[in-house]
């Protein structure tokens, strides 16, 4: 199948390969133009042009936070490389905001096509970027336009999430207002409508940035371009944690200072003196000249050197002195957590490391206690929760990675009819089976098993990280950039001390999908629970509710939507990493597209892609039936 | 760095004068930059820059593009980059073999390198498996090697599976109690060298050389009995009589490839890249002082050319005077 497919695509790709070429010229000269600029404007001038721009949106704070970004970015030696990140990301955000923008205010002005808008976007961010970058390659060439497109691609579909949810959201008086005002359509979407979904707009441009941002490292994996993500690869390369960590911060460094500087643009309020940001530029300018006299060009000031090499003598010296410590951590989780999940209790369930064997009769009582415990629920009206108990047992019994087909698609299946009638459950049946057909199957299950065991563990403990922010603000303010440096910073970076700890295999892959998956959970649980409405907050608080009490009758109810686009990013996001969690050295997908992207075998790559795909999408559209079930419960 | 280039450019004529009048070649478009790729790791650096600084002898412009290996072949074969001096044929992308099917892409000769392939260890792992470097040792030793992944056989990082499973055939091949898991990446292997290294934990590793983590680490290989053509198809050749690939790992070619329209632009570039030969023993020790030791790749390769002009001065002198 996968051969047929190379064959079809290829002469496709032949077919508009003029016309992709042009578009490839065509975005090289705003990202040439960026570059030049970028390289020859003095690097005293542009940090005081950028401290001198915080200082005007936010005043001496995003200052202040500006001028101790773009320093450290100074003083990483990195200046030349991440100028050229810099001016990619330049080109590639404008676009994915626009695209996603207007894929956004399409799905709200045609209601028809929300549902294909929102299939092509998890399609957008679940085929993984290396699955089509051959294609892409062949496309549209070499060099750093490959990256840059493939960085748009994977950017635009939370910018378009966001608007769509932004706009649904608005609350009919508004909507109503804007009609009796008289305006066009055009007139009440753009004047009234897009700035009241204000903050949820803002929200999809931060997270668009942060996506844009990661796949920089993609664009270094096709090279052509001196830049930041290159050099993450080749300290990588060598395991030199200390100088790969360096090098990842400064694409976190861009990335805060440029979210929290758009973010208080985005704010109406009053700015700052004018007279304060020129100084500030004056002072650039005068340390400029002083700088092209006295001091080295930006690219030769290596002053954190020093530090990244101490960073890499403490991970040494802590593997060296907590290693049996990490062995047990690593073997508790593999036989009691994530081998039972692939192989099931009777495999995993050993004398040596349980103290028994698993025997026939125990899973006898496994699935009698199930079936009971179901029974139960089941009777207590919630029918769709009593009859996933025996389906469970079932998966902890057998083990996802060796679960017949038979019991997926029926299962599946079953699953689907009850979150979401006849059409979820013929989706699910009719998607699984042609993963089945593809003839990746059981790459499939083991890729299942290790996103599912992902998932599972990101919902409970960011569901939990995310409600302590939202009750805490000094929480949030030490968890927020944690967030922004493990959105943005190429994990490659984390996977040097991950394997250091625990080498090569599915708990490292499982801990690198945790570290990047978790982040939507946290971040869309919080701006649910602390978005609620003033109004509704304070009837709940004069009518006597606790803190606990208004935590779980008003605000989590009135979350649960926003909570669940952070679910549905989470799924996405967790299928996402497993190429990079490949690149650890896992089996399942994410090595076939890696084996895929070394044999230029399009037809493979798009194969294993569209699978990986496949999963993502059927299993986040199993949780949204169920959610969307609680949500008609809730009468919301 | 003129300077330099200057001095040498005077000495090769000088050499050449004196020696037997050879045939030149032509120049050609010295005006338009050779654009050479450099992959993701030193070795190559090493190898594309001292290419590089003979081109510059001879009078040409280069400039080092940075490309990924796996994805360069399709770039080399439209002339969006001139030549790759350094391709392993153990893990080459069957892209190559496309463009070179096609007649976009030229193989330019062997580069020289002689490297070797095969299953190695850490020095301490002796310690803990005392027969080794014998193949045999790993027969008893398999328990010591075992991971919770690989229950009760022993571990054996193979390489990532991309570039092939010469580790999984191996154990295959001598029938071993050894369960071969394919790293991610390069990054992958070192790190475990690093890490068994500072924990003196045990490693079975599939790896090469010339590498700089084989002195980093003390790296050394198992002793595998010599592969005959006999071992990968007869499987009665060798100590197990009843599996194929029950021998060492056939020795890797490493060679060079340049964009079809070169030797045409710049004939005499063509000539030089062509002959331009690099021994394991000449660019170990600069990936040592690279990575190692922490030089730039640029005062490394002007070192090594300053000292040892007879290593490439005749190749550039034979093609332009």
């Amino acid at each position: 199948m996968s051969a047929w497919i190379d064959t079809g695509l290829t002469a496709f790709f032949d077919l508009i390969k003029p016309g992709a070429r042009m578009l490839s010229v065509a975005l090289a000269y705003p990202m040439d133009w960026t570059k030049a600029l970028l390289q020859h404007t003095p690097w005293p001038l542009l940090v005081a042009l950028v401290t001198a721009l915080g200082w005007y949106v936010g005043g001496v704070r995003l200052a202040v936070l500006g001028f101790l970004g773009l320093s450290f970015v100074v003083a990483s030696g990195y200046w030349v490389e991440s100028m050229n990140t810099l001016s990619l990301v330049a080109v590639s955000v404008p676009l994915a905001l626009l695209l996603g923008g207007a894929t956004g205010i399409l799905a709200n002005e045609v209601p028809r096509v929300k549902s294909a808008v929102q299939t092509i976007m998890d399609v957008m961010q679940t085929v993984p970027t290396f699955a089509y970058l051959t294609p892409l390659l062949l496309l549209f060439g070499f060099g750093p336009v490959v990256g840059l497109i493939a960085s748009a691609i994977y950017a635009a579909p939370p910018m378009a999430r966001n608007v769509m949810l932004g706009l649904e959201r608005i609350e009919t008086d508004i909507k109503e207002a804007a009609i009796m005002s008289g305006g066009n359509r055009v007139q009440q979407l753009f004047l009234i409508e897009i700035p009241s979904a204000g903050t949820q707009i803002m929200v999809g441009v931060n997270q668009s940035l942060m996506a844009a941002l990661s796949m920089v490292i993609i664009a270094a994996v096709i090279g052509g371009f001196n830049d930041i993500g290159w050099e993450v690869l080749l300290t990588m390369r060598k395991a030199q944690f200390g100088a790969a960590l360096l090098a990842g911060l400064v694409i976190v460094a861009f990335a805060i200072v440029i979210d929290r500087i758009s973010a208080g643009m985005a704010r109406q309020q009053q700015r700052h003196s004018r007279q304060g940001a020129l100084a500030i530029i004056a002072a650039g300018a005068l340390a400029a000249v002083l700088a092209w006299l006295y001091l080295p060009a930006a690219g030769q000031l290596k002053l954190l050197v020093p530090v990244a090499d101490w960073l890499d003598g403490r991970l040494t010296v802590f593997v060296r002195a907590n290693g049996a410590a990490l062995d047990s951590i690593k073997n508790t989780a593999m036989f009691y957590g994530l081998l039972p999940l692939r192989i099931g209790l009777d495999g995993a369930v050993l004398p040596f490391t349980w103290g028994f064997l698993w025997a026939g009769w125990m899973s006898a009582a496994l699935f009698a206690a199930s079936a009971a415990i179901g029974g139960v629920i089941a009777l207590q009206g919630r029918v769709a929760a009593g009859l996933s108990m025996p389906i469970l047992a079932g998966i902890i019994e057998t083990g996802i990675a060796e679960l017949p087909w038979p019991f997926v698609l029926i299962g599946a299946g079953a699953i689907g009819f009850v979150a979401g009638g006849r059409r979820l459950a013929l989706f699910s049946v009719l998607m699984l089976t042609a993963v089945l057909l593809s003839g990746l199957w059981e790459k499939a299950l083991w890729s299942l098993y290790l996103s599912g065991a992902a998932v599972l563990t990101c919902a409970i403990f960011g569901g939990a990280i995310g409600l302590i922010c939202a009750l805490s603000p000094l929480a949030w303010r030490v968890v927020q950039p944690i967030c922004d440096m493990l959105q943005t910073i190429p994990l490659f970076v984390f996977l040097i001390p991950v394997l250091m700890f625990f080498q090569i295999g599915e708990f490292s892959a499982f801990l690198a999908i945790i570290l990047y998956a978790i982040v939507p959970m946290i971040r869309y649980t919080r701006h649910g629970l602390v978005s609620t409405p003033p109004d509704l907050i304070e009837a709940a608080i004069s009518s006597g509710a606790t803190t606990w009490q208004t935590m779980w009758e008003v605000r989590a109810p009135y979350a649960a939507p926003t909570i669940l686009l952070g679910l549905n990013q989470t799924i996405l996001y967790a299928f996402a990493m497993l190429v990079i969690a490949a690149l650890i050295g896992t089996t399942g997908l994410g090595q076939s597209i890696f084996l895929a992207l070394g044999q230029a075998d399009i037809g493979l790559g798009i194969t294993s892609g569209a699978a990986m795909a496949i999963l993502a999408l059927v299993a986040d559209r199993l949780v949204q039936g169920f959610a969307a079930e609680r949500r008609r419960a809730l009468g919301l | 760095m003129k300077a330099v280039t200057k001095k040498y450019l005077s000495a090769a004529a000088i050499y050449t004068a004196s020696a037997a009048a050879g045939h030149a070649a032509e120049l050609g478009a010295v005006d338009t930059p050779i654009k050479l790729a450099l992959n993701e790791w030193t070795g190559q650096h090493v190898t594309t820059r001292i290419a590089g600084e003979m081109l510059k002898a001879a009078g040409y412009k280069v400039e080092y593009v940075t490309a990924g290996y796996m994805n360069m072949y399709r770039a080399l074969a439209e002339g969006e980059i001139d030549a790759a001096m350094e391709i392993w044929s153990s893990n080459v992308s069957d892209e190559y073999a496309k463009q070179l099917e096609a007649g976009g892409v030229t193989e330019i000769g062997d580069l020289g390198l002689e490297a070797k392939e095969g299953i190695a260890y850490p020095a301490h792992v002796a310690e803990i498996c005392p027969g080794l470097p014998a193949w045999e040792a790993l027969k008893d030793c398999a328990g010591q090697f075992a991971t919770a992944e690989t229950l009760p056989a022993g571990r054996l990082v193979d390489y990532p599976a991309d570039w092939g499973t010469p580790g999984a055939d191996r154990v295959t091949g001598f029938d071993l109690p050894f369960k071969a898991v394919p790293a991610g990446s390069e990054g992958a292997l070192i790190t475990e060298l690093r890490a068994a290294t500072e924990k003196k934990s045990p490693l079975l590793i599939t790896f090469w050389q010339p590498h700089w983590a084989m002195s980093a680490y003390d790296v050394q290989f198992v002793d595998l009995p010599v592969g005959e053509p006999a071992c990968f198809d007869d499987p009665s050749w060798g100590p197990n009589p009843d599996a194929t690939f029950d021998c060492d790992f056939t020795p890797t070619r490493v060679f060079k490839a340049s964009w079809s329209g070169l030797a045409d632009k710049w004939p005499a570039a063509g000539e030089i890249l062509t002959n331009m030969q690099l021994s394991v023993e000449d660019q170990q020790p600069m990936m040592g002082q690279v990575d190692v030791d922490g030089q730039s790749v640029e005062e490394t390769v002007d070192a090594w050319m300053q000292a040892n002009p007879d290593k490439w001065q005749p190749v550039v002198a034979a093609a332009t005077e």
